[in-house]
């Protein structure tokens, strides 16, 4: 995202949008120039991205307008996913077929081949299933296709989100009357902080973690630890830095995209993590997964237990065939079901012990949840497996973990101590802080690609 | 409505059946209801009011008091 092509379509299409006075003109310019961004990176995503649309577009009217739209909603969404299977999911199941090959030699062999990869064909695909399912919900009508094949290739959000709904993103479209000062200073400011976290935080921080993670057995237990920390900083820094660079790049042409990311180390339990690491991919699941699979059953085996992890699996596979995203997904719905199992516990224990599991979570709460999560990215990234026998395997991991916990638990209570004066230094500052961003920025810059622009 | 919401969330999701709450306090963004008890509180609606609400509207920012909630089942 930070590279010549982003930033050339990005003035040539603000100089072209803020030309027009008229919005259709200015929807128009902005979708030729999205498609353009789309065209130089790989052409023939183009052509993925407006048949895609031409269907859901058709499909959102025929919901819209026939009775059995459950029946247009399934063939509708069937479809998307479909083509999602197609080019995404293909060489997964190309192993799969030659696994039961090779254990079933009887059974006739089939090849099948991974297609190309569309650019963004995930999030291309959610977009389009949260905007027949609106559109079945009788929250938004199909609009018109214009507006939506902008919302299907808007170029700052088009690789990597956040999956913004439709509800949100097209009555901007037309409200936008004239330049603001205000999204310019706003904009401007996300894209410097998420430069500096890209160049600066993020790529610095693979550049010396990448080696532990690769050759963990020449590095100590410590070091190990440490390489796994770093990553989830490293993975926060990457795609927080995409998501401001997005959400900035959008407010210069006036449209607000939704924030994808809230603090989420400072989360007090999973369930919070979740709802402030990338917001619009949990919201999505929870929405259009969470909510619809726990309506099928009323067990509560269903609902707490088996409907978190089906959701958080499918989550991971989200971000690609492979069984460590399965896994991440897994660990994380497993974390859901025990918090489940926490609250249903707290809710009906004594006063008494009802104080004490409050205590604990409040104490506790928040250096768990880091250790669960960042114990989780050992299944995200490849190596991850070796990485956590060189941590695990070793005896100093009985001390070391216990006291990086104590650790956490102190430095959340510097952190609770001094939040109020650390945000008024921050606002203080402000300037000088951008300052320093940018003189970092061209000094200390290491350049590599986006982690989540791969999914 | 407003009083089938509240007898309905004080009995089922409040850990203490005593905590004070009235119609403008905030449910979910203080925690004291979380996606799992929306999903009930979702079903519930469904069969006190026959208003089936999506998910997508069952927000902190649009569904966090009982106020909101009204609001919103009487868009649908």
């Amino acid at each position: 995202m930070i590279t010549l092509e982003y930033f050339g379509i990005l003035v040539a299409s603000l100089a072209l949008y803020w030309c027009f006075q008229n919005s259709r003109l200015r929807v128009l310019s902005l979708s030729l120039c999205s498609l353009l961004f789309i065209w130089l990176l790989e052409p023939m995503s183009v052509v993925v991205v407006i048949g895609l649309s031409l269907y859901t577009y058709a499909f959102g009217w025929l919901i819209h307008r026939h009775p059995n739209e459950s029946v247009f909603h399934g063939v509708g969404v069937l479809g998307i996913l479909l083509v999602l299977i197609l080019f995404k999911y293909l060489g997964m199941l190309s192993g799969i077929s030659e696994a039961v090959y090779l254990f079933l030699e009887e059974l006739p062999n089939f090849s099948l081949h991974q297609l190309f990869l569309p650019l963004g064909i995930s999030y291309l695909t959610f977009k389009h299933i949260s905007y027949l399912t609106d559109i079945k919900w009788r929250m938004i009508s199909p609009g018109r296709f214009d507006d939506f094949i902008l919302y299907s290739s808007f170029f700052t959000i088009f690789l990597a989100g956040p999956i913004e709904r439709y509800e949100r993103f097209s009555p901007q479209l037309r409200n936008v009357a004239k330049m603001d000062i205000k999204d310019w200073q706003e904009g401007s400011r996300r894209i410097a902080v998420g430069i500096f976290k890209k160049l600066v935080i993020s790529n610095w921080l693979a550049y010396f973690l990448t080696p532990v993670w690769e050759n963990p057995n020449s590095y100590s237990s410590l070091q190990a630890l440490a390489a796994l920390f770093a990553y989830a900083f490293m993975i926060y820094f990457d795609f927080s830095a995409y998501s401001d660079i997005a959400i900035g790049s959008s407010r210069l042409f006036g449209i607000r995209i939704m924030e994808n990311f809230d603090r989420p180390y400072l989360a007090g339990n999973i369930s919070q993590f979740w709802r402030k690491w990338h917001i619009s991919l949990s919201d999505w699941i929870r929405d259009y997964l969470f909510f619809p699979l726990s309506r099928l059953n009323r067990r509560k085996f269903w609902s707490i237990f088996l409907v978190p992890v089906i959701s958080m699996a499918l989550c991971g596979l989200w971000h690609d065939a492979d069984s460590r995203y399965l896994l991440w997904g897994i660990w994380h719905g497993l974390g859901l079901s025990a918090f489940q199992v926490y609250l249903q516990i707290k809710r009906k224990a004594r006063p008494q012990a009802k104080k004490r599991l409050n205590y604990f979570m409040n104490r506790f709460g928040m250096p768990l949840t880091i250790f669960f999560v960042f114990f989780g990215w050992l299944s995200f990234r490849a190596y991850g497996f070796r990485l956590a026998v060189r941590i695990f395997m070793d005896p100093w991991a009985l001390i070391l973990i216990p006291f990086t916990f104590i650790l956490l638990v102190f430095l959340q209570d510097l952190f609770r101590k001094f939040s109020d004066i650390l945000s008024k230094i921050h606002w203080r500052f402000e300037y000088t802080v951008y300052t320093l961003i940018l003189v970092l920025i061209s000094h200390c810059a290491v350049y590599t690609g986006f982690i989540y622009a791969g999914f | 409505m407003e009083d089938k919401l509240l007898e309905f969330i004080r009995e089922e999701f409040l850990e203490d059946p005593d905590q004070e709450i009235d119609i403008d306090t905030k449910l979910i963004s203080s925690g004291l209801i979380d996606s799992f008890s929306l999903v009930s509180l979702q079903s519930y609606i469904e069969q006190e009011f026959g208003k089936r609400i999506p998910a997508p509207r069952i927000t902190a920012e649009s569904f966090d008091s009982i106020r909101q909630m009204v609001e919103i089942i009487k868009q649908f």
